[in-house]
């Protein structure tokens, strides 16, 4: 028996190529449908899991998809704004808890979430270093970015241009690190936390600048009279809020216009989401009330459809490349006829040949299970970002 | 150990248990408190007033500032995080609130109901720079409890959130409550009644705090910008008395008790000083009622010497 493996063995090192593609072939029809499984497992359990927990959203009427990704995992599609009136509006019904959301900008690659307070208490989030924020400026990270870019806290973290050719546009604001949250294992770990009004001030609807009142440099002042002093763009802007500043941060305009990309509502119980949703439904022409649970069932439904029609494509494609393979080792046998027919002159049984041929078979397919294994073996432990990144971001 | 010791010992190890759980009682009742944070004197009072001993109302400032100027440090906001409920003065009261992060679940806005009645001041400084264009600093005028007919809804307010906080102990709210509507309903027909008997006489007032005093009463009141403590610079000097010849004023109010000397030289172009305190800040004797009492008194004098 072990003759028959060691000639086998021989055979196929001497013919790697060969053997090397059916290994890759048979490996690869094998990992498909084994891959495609443990990912739509792995995207189902992440979109499902902060779906089921966010009760509600009020958004701008339009892709409710694009919402829900959005405010549940900060993909970079972005939904229309809605203004701060949406906020009163759900405290002044009673019926829920509003949590606003502005996740517009980004910290180089990880997302910058303006909310309150009441987001971290909602997704029973626990702060392992430093504090939560407090200040205007300050920013608590998660355990990612916190990991990735090695910040501790104390350190800052710089708010990323929307445009690169927006020379015009605000200027970056550095943000103090005044915390980091524990591992959520979710895309909190990878998001930059800091107050709404945080991010208002990045958009430039807040700012802090030198008094204008007290300019020394003439030069700098256009215009001046009791009510009215206009300077020019030489004027020194803050790009950093701290405690020797922060007194001449102010906004303009009127806040309940401000925007958010959305609100999570909290409703006191089931009677009082169904008569806000009822509300919105009949109410309101510009905005939506979506149950994330619901879209997001609606998206894993078209998943699966799709699943069920790429499994069709994979056993067409596994039928069809058992069909070469099958091609592959006849026509082999049919080449090694002579070098059968050797075998058999030098006295030995077919049965023989039959376990050379079988112990041939054998490793092939035990080294394309082996690379099969171990190639799901990574793919697991990666499912979570290439799930991130193929269906969340 | 003889008895004595015996019965000594005992009494000690009772008394200590029944201090023990005296202690454990109160520390029980202390955490089922409420822990209000307020922005200002008037809504700690109805505060104070509405919950009695069921919470425990912190008003965050010094005693010595305004507290809508107060400028809180990050341990100040992180005691705030901590409250059950803040209780705001709404119409742009505390113009601390936009640059710290509060739980907005937590925030009770006492003047909600009423903010299309919030009364719009005139822009201040105006500037531009950058791209943003002119920009116009324009507020809202805050001392809102000033019309007594407001506070009693601002007190709703409170006793509504408290209601909703603690429902089981909403009888307790309703009997506190009752009186003190009564009391501001009172103060309000007072005053109502001054500002008739009045009718149209000029006043001055020595800080723009009075605009809901003035709209409510129908006073024919125009504001300076002084500080009672700090004595007026010379172009304070000519603003008044330009102001003196378009409303002839015979009488100034003034937040506190104003410098002497200000006062007679007030008194040497012929307005005379009244103290009509708006107690943003914690009074150092008296109350609220008291102290508003003495505010209409103070009115009444106009009045008697008219």
């Amino acid at each position: 028996m072990m003759d028959s493996f060691y000639l086998a063995w021989r055979y196929i090192v001497f013919n790697r190529i060969k053997t090397i593609t059916l290994v890759l072939c048979i490996s690869l029809v094998s990992f498909l449908p084994f891959a495609l499984k443990i990912l739509l497992n792995e995207s189902e359990h992440q979109l499902m899991s902060r779906a089921i927990t966010t009760p509600l959203l009020v958004g701008a009427k339009g892709n409710s998809l694009d919402l829900v990704m959005n405010s549940l995992y900060f993909s970079k599609e972005k939904p229309d704004f809605i203004s701060m009136k949406a906020i009163e509006k759900v405290m002044d019904s009673y019926l829920a808890v509003p949590i606003p959301l502005y996740t517009r900008f980004h910290a180089r690659e990880y997302p910058i979430v303006g909310t309150t307070l009441d987001y971290f208490e909602f997704r029973k989030h626990k702060v392992a270093e430093g504090r939560s924020f407090a200040m205007l400026g300050e920013s608590l990270i998660g355990a990612d970015v916190a990991a990735r870019l090695n910040l501790k806290v104390g350190g800052s973290i710089l708010s990323s241009p929307e445009n690169l050719f927006d020379l015009a546009g605000v200027y970056p604001l550095k943000m103090k690190v005044v915390g980091i949250l524990q591992k959520t294992n979710s895309v909190d770990d990878k998001a930059v936390f800091v107050d709404l009004k945080t991010t208002w001030v990045i958009q430039g609807l807040g700012h802090g600048h030198q008094d204008v009142k007290k300019i020394a440099d003439e030069s700098d002042v256009l215009s001046r009279s009791d009510k009215l002093v206009t300077t020019s763009t030489k004027i020194k802007q803050y790009t950093e809020i701290n405690v020797d500043n922060l007194g001449s941060f102010h906004f303009h305009g009127d806040p309940s216009i401000y925007p958010l990309t959305a609100i999570i509502a909290v409703p006191n119980d089931k009677k009082s989401a169904t008569i806000l949703s009822g509300r919105y439904l009949s109410e309101q022409k510009n905005q939506q009330i979506v149950r994330p649970k619901k879209v997001i069932e609606d998206l894993l439904g078209n998943i699966f459809q799709i699943k069920e029609f790429i499994d069709a494509v994979v056993l067409i494609v596994a039928i069809a490349m058992v069909l070469a393979i099958f091609l592959v080792f006849s026509l082999s046998f049919r080449l090694r006829q002579k070098e059968i027919s050797t075998i058999l002159h030098l006295g030995c049984s077919r049965s023989t040949v039959v376990q050379l041929i079988g112990a041939e078979i054998l490793i092939i397919a035990v080294f394309s299970g082996m690379l099969c294994f171990s190639s799901l073996l990574v793919l697991q432990y990666f499912q979570g970002e290439i799930v991130h990144q193929l269906f969340i971001s | 150990m003889n008895r004595s010791n015996t019965y000594f010992a005992t009494k000690i190890i009772l008394l200590s248990s029944l201090f023990l759980t005296f202690n454990n009682v109160n520390a029980e009742v202390d955490e089922a408190k409420l822990n209000i944070y307020t922005v200002n004197y008037p809504i700690k009072y109805f505060a104070e007033s509405i919950a009695g001993d069921n919470a425990k109302v912190t008003l965050p400032m010094p005693g010595d500032i305004d507290p809508a100027f107060w400028e809180p440090k990050a341990e100040d906001v992180i005691g705030l995080q901590q409250a059950d409920m803040i209780l705001l003065n709404g119409a742009n009261y505390a113009k601390w609130l936009p640059k710290v992060s509060l739980p907005l679940f937590k925030l009770v806005n006492t003047s909600a109901e009423f903010r299309d009645s919030y009364i719009s001041l005139s822009e201040a400084v105006t500037h531009n720079h950058g791209s943003g264009g002119k920009h116009s600093h324009t507020g809202t005028a805050f001392t809102t409890w000033l019309d007594f007919s407001l506070a009693e809804k601002q007190a709703k307010s409170v006793f509504k959130a408290l209601s909703r906080k603690q429902p089981k102990l909403n009888a307790s709210f309703v009997e506190n409550f009752i009186p003190l509507q009564k009391a501001l309903l009172e103060l309000d027909t007072e005053l109502t009644e001054i500002g008739g008997a009045l009718n149209g006489e000029a006043l001055l007032g020595s800080h723009p705090v009075y605009q809901y005093l003035r709209a409510k009463y129908k006073l024919n009141l125009e504001s300076v910008h002084w500080e009672p403590e700090e004595a007026p610079t010379e172009e304070q000097w000519n603003v008044l008395t330009k102001l003196l010849e378009k409303h002839p004023a015979k009488w100034m109010l003034w937040e506190g008790v104003p410098a002497n000397e200000t006062v007679l030289k007030l008194e040497a172009l012929g307005v005379k000083s009244i103290v009509f305190s708006p107690t943003s800040n914690s009074p150092e004797t008296g109350d609220f009622m008291t102290i508003m009492h003495e505010n209409i008194a103070n009115l009444k004098a106009i009045l008697e010497k008219k």
